[in-house]
């Protein structure tokens, strides 16, 4: 396999390796470097006219207005934030689930993580005036996020269960599990969505094409700890995926838990991902084809791909957020469609420039 | 005795397919475990590697009982080379070979990796992308990343392995062999290998096990286990046996095995039963 | 690249969303009725933004367009720099709303509008938002009489109406209870055809023969998006084939807005063709 960096030729010869790939390196000082400017972009436009110099000034102490500080503190940082921490998690999620199920084209759609948590917040769209009003009533503003998040790990938990036999975990039953699971989910979805009035079908579609759009610092606090223990938790995981490369059984081999790896695998992506779904919707393709890149770029070594991935999720979020937010201003396109819009075209041509995928 | 096996059983799919097994292996060993397809040499390969579970019977491994021991210290000491191994991942060979070493510094496991690559006859691949490689250089590949995990071992070494040269071509098939013995006599290594192929067994092995429907048909020196009686009981194989000036037989299929007539289902009356076709070979 | 085209685009964004109105509030409508509403009062130069269901009159489409009405961006919404943000009950989400409030926005959510008194009711509440009170008050007093004037139904059994919206291309909703199509029927006097279902719900075509409607009502969210000859279910009803049936605009027919009258002459006219059954008192 040829990475797709070298056919291109315009990077410097010393740049890539004897497998084609780019150096760690330099890889790695470019992509800090698009992640600082993708957020420098981030904090300085929207709909909302602030200039570099007004920010300034505010960080400053300059400038005092209250509605400058509030659209650049409490709207586009926690929005940077948020942005960042879910693109990073969908990222690693899926570099951890294609590890894991030793398939490139696995991703946390797959085990029914996206499913669960969609179902969970249909019904509260739906069913929040009838027979959920309890719970819309306990949970107030937290009755989505909270309910994505359980219908995520939920989800999770019960293809895990599914997988689960004599003490073993299949990776074979735990994705056609997550895949019953979706159907199951998705005609939840449908049935919710046939019930639903015109108005909560509105709601719903904004809804499942994911959007930043109402990030606050509320959203940073209830997800920001669970997206970050997920990707902390993450690179623990690095050599045991190194070794699923190889086949489930190689794992055992080389001396390290498999079961105990499957374990903290599908729980590290299903609590990343519900929660990342919980406060941004479904936005699909990070969790695909980031890891993707990194590894035709920098090999598939787990110790490179789930940091790497993490950076360049976030980032290509952040960026895409910025583009759903000043393309049709001052109203935003939702980010799930933004993603889609520029992922699939460019993962096409990606795939037409490589033989082997 | 640093491998004991007694009395193994091990079912699939409830099915007993290796059943009141018993032998031993000792340090420095190369012994070679012979048998025709569904005789459950693989299973009883898994069943060592602790792929399986174990139904019956007891497998002692440096005078410990096997279960008693754990993954960890159980990966210093015991290496697995499993019938096939698949990568669909760009890893380079290098990388490849290195998943066997424990978590150490590049530099400290370099001079391992390239040892054993020039053992293996792949130094000249060490960056290629593994998916691009034929199916005897990932063979040979795998082969050292299976040593790069005992390469520095204290202690007994045990090493299992699957078909290990099955994709080979014949120089590179002599050349394993040569090397697991010499690793066997110089290092003290106890090898369990599985194959196919009898003359490269007879040539190599120390000793010879044969297996038939999940037992231990026969075992001994190679002059011992492969007769002609023998070979038409267990595989149904016609075949001529010459005793080599080197000290092993030779063993030549006769041509009358595909003269027409002389169907699979004639077999079965020398053989005490058909050569049984599980899914598990 | 990418940095030009994006700081070309908010730039635009910008230029074009700041048009300088001194004196007068300035307003953000997110409701397309509401919207129809300051239009009919004459008070467009307070609008500095409408949302997407806002599309009549015409001239509305030069506006900077916020997005949803329950999707309201907040960054998005005070970037246009409103005094004002008048919508109704079902503004969404309600963290934007409350941060508008916080900085400075004042959030004015009308209730949704589902009779003709709910509809002079709104009326007279953006009159006062705009300062065009006694403007509202004659707008008022009209619809009140056009609407007196149209003939209800009070006696006898009420008309069946099967009423129908056209849902893009791929068919037909019917509207069912707890709706505001509904609510224009109930306005006249008239029965639900389909009362028996709730909210809209994808039309079966064995379920339209089924229905024996004394007249049919069809909205469409552009003319000419209903076409009666993919549904001949529909042209093999009575009520069709003996021209008892309007074909409408949606946000004419469901807006409860100022063009109301309009609306509930035009669907009274068709009831009036169905005879001694829908009005006894003729």
């Amino acid at each position: 396999m040829q990475g797709c960096w070298r056919k291109r030729g315009r990077l410097p010869v010393q740049l890539i390796d004897g497998a084609g790939r780019l150096a760690k390196g330099p890889a790695l000082l470019i992509i800090l470097g698009a992640a600082f400017a993708v957020s420098a972009v981030s904090v300085t436009s929207g709909a909302y006219p602030l200039s570099a110099a007004d920010i300034l000034a505010v960080l400053k102490g300059e400038l005092d207005d209250d509605i400058v500080s509030m659209v650049l503190f409490d709207v586009r940082l926690p929005r940077l934030i948020l942005g960042f921490l879910v693109g990073a998690v969908l990222a690693v999620s899926g570099a951890i689930l294609q590890g894991l199920f030793r398939n490139p084209l696995a991703d946390p759609g797959l085990i029914g993580v996206s499913a669960g948590a969609s179902l969970a917040a249909i019904a509260v769209i739906v069913l929040g005036g009838t027979w959920l009003g309890g719970w819309l009533d306990l949970a107030g503003v937290w009755a989505l996020p909270v309910a994505a998040f359980a219908g995520g790990s939920g989800t999770v938990f019960l293809a895990w269960r599914i997988a689960r036999r004599a003490g073993q975990t299949s990776v074979a039953t735990l994705l056609l599990a997550g895949i019953a699971i979706n159907a199951i989910a998705g005609a939840g979805t449908g049935l919710l969505t046939f019930y639903s009035s015109d108005e909560e079908l509105r709601s719903l579609t904004f809804w499942t094409m994911g959007s930043l759009g109402h990030a606050a610092w509320d959203d940073v606090v209830m997800a920001g700890p669970w997206l970050l223990l997920s990707l902390c938790a993450a690179p623990f995981l690095a050599r045991p995926l190194d070794a699923f490369l190889l086949g489930e059984h190689v794992v055992g081999h080389l001396g390290y838990n498999a079961d105990w790896a499957k374990r903290a695998a599908v729980l590290i992506a299903g609590l990343g991902v519900g929660a990342a779904v919980a406060v941004s919707g479904l936005i699909g393709f990070v969790g695909l084809v980031v890891p993707h890149l990194v590894r035709q770029a920098l090999g598939a070594g787990h110790r490179i791909v789930i940091p790497v991935s993490a950076l360049a999720g976030g980032t290509l979020l952040v960026g895409a957020d910025c583009l759903a937010r000043v393309v049709v201003a001052p109203a935003e396109l939702p980010i799930g469609l933004v993603m889609a819009l520029i992922g699939g075209p460019f993962f096409l041509l990606l795939l037409l420039r490589t033989r082997i995928v | 005795m640093l491998l004991q096996v007694d009395g193994l059983g091990i079912h699939l799919s409830g099915k007993p397919v290796v059943k009141g097994l018993g032998f031993h292996l000792d340090a420095g060993e190369l012994l070679v475990v012979l048998g025709p397809n569904g005789a459950g040499k693989s299973t009883l390969l898994k069943g060592l590697a602790g792929e399986h579970k174990i139904a019956g019977g007891q497998v002692m491994f440096d005078g410990q009982l096997m279960t008693g021991w754990s993954n960890r210290d159980l990966a210093k000491q015991r290496a697995v080379m499993p019938q096939r191994v698949e990568v669909n991942f760009p890893l380079t060979v290098e990388e490849i070979v290195r998943l066997g070493r424990p978590p150490e510094p590049l530099a400290q496991s370099m001079p391992i990796l390239m040892e054993l690559m020039e053992l293996l006859d792949i130094a000249h691949l060490q960056h290629r992308l593994a998916p691009g490689l034929s199916g005897g250089e990932q063979q040979r590949v795998q082969l050292a990343r299976v040593l790069a995990q005992i390469w520095d071992a204290e202690g007994p070494v045990l090493l299992l392995l699957d078909e290990c040269t099955s994709a080979l071509d014949p120089a590179h098939q002599q050349h394993v062999f040569s090397l697991l013995r010499r690793l066997a006599r110089q290092r003290g290594f106890a090898v369990l290998a599985v194959a196919h192929d009898l003359n490269l067994a007879a040539r190599f092995a120390d000793r010879l096990m044969l297996l038939h429907q999940g037992q231990v048909h026969i075992e001994g020196l190679p002059s011992e286990v492969l007769t002609e009686g023998v070979l038409a009981e267990v595989y149904g194989l016609s075949a001529r046996i010459l005793e080599l000036e080197e000290g092993y037989p030779l063993v030549i299929p006769r041509d009358d095995a595909h003269k027409p007539g002389y169907s699979w289902a004639s077999f079965s009356r020398l053989a005490p039963e058909k050569p049984s076709c599980r899914q598990a070979s | 690249m990418r940095m030009s085209v994006l700081v070309a685009l908010c730039a635009a964004c910008l230029w074009l969303s700041i048009p300088v109105q001194a004196g007068q509030p300035r307003i953000v409508s997110a409701d397309g009725s509401i919207t129809e509403t300051v239009y009919a009062l004459g008070a467009e130069d307070s609008l500095v933004g409408v949302d997407t269901t806002s599309n009549y009159p015409p001239e509305v489409r030069s506006q900077p367009r916020v997005g949803y009405l329950r999707a309201l961006p907040f960054e998005g919404v005070l970037a246009l720099r409103p005094d004002v943000l008048l919508t109704t009950v079902e503004a969404a989400p309600d963290r934007t709303l409350e941060r508008l409030k916080q900085a400075g926005v004042e959030v004015i959510q009308l209730p949704v509008a589902r009779s003709p008194e709910g509809a002079m009711a709104r009326i007279r509440e953006v009159g006062r938002v705009l300062g065009k009170g006694p403007e509202a008050e004659t707008m008022v007093a009209d619809i009140r009489k056009r609407v007196e004037r149209i003939d209800t139904n009070t006696e006898g059994t009420p008309a069946q109406v099967l009423f129908l919206m056209a849902a893009g291309n791929h068919g037909v909703m019917i509207a069912g209870q707890d709706t505001a199509a509904s609510a224009l029927l109930d306005a006249l006097g008239a029965d639900n055809a389909m009362g028996d279902i709730s909210g809209y719900k994808p039309a079966g075509r064995e379920a339209l023969l089924a229905s024996r409607p004394d007249a049919i009502v069809v909205a469409e969210s552009r003319p000419g998006q209903f076409d009666i000859n993919q549904w001949p279910q529909l042209a093999a009803l009575d009520a069709w084939k003996q021209g008892r049936y309007y074909i409408g605009d949606s946000m004419l027919l469901l807006g409860f807005g100022p063009r109301l009258p309009q609306a509930m002459e035009a669907v009274a006219g068709v009831l009036a063709k169905a005879g001694p059954v829908a009005s006894a008192a003729h």
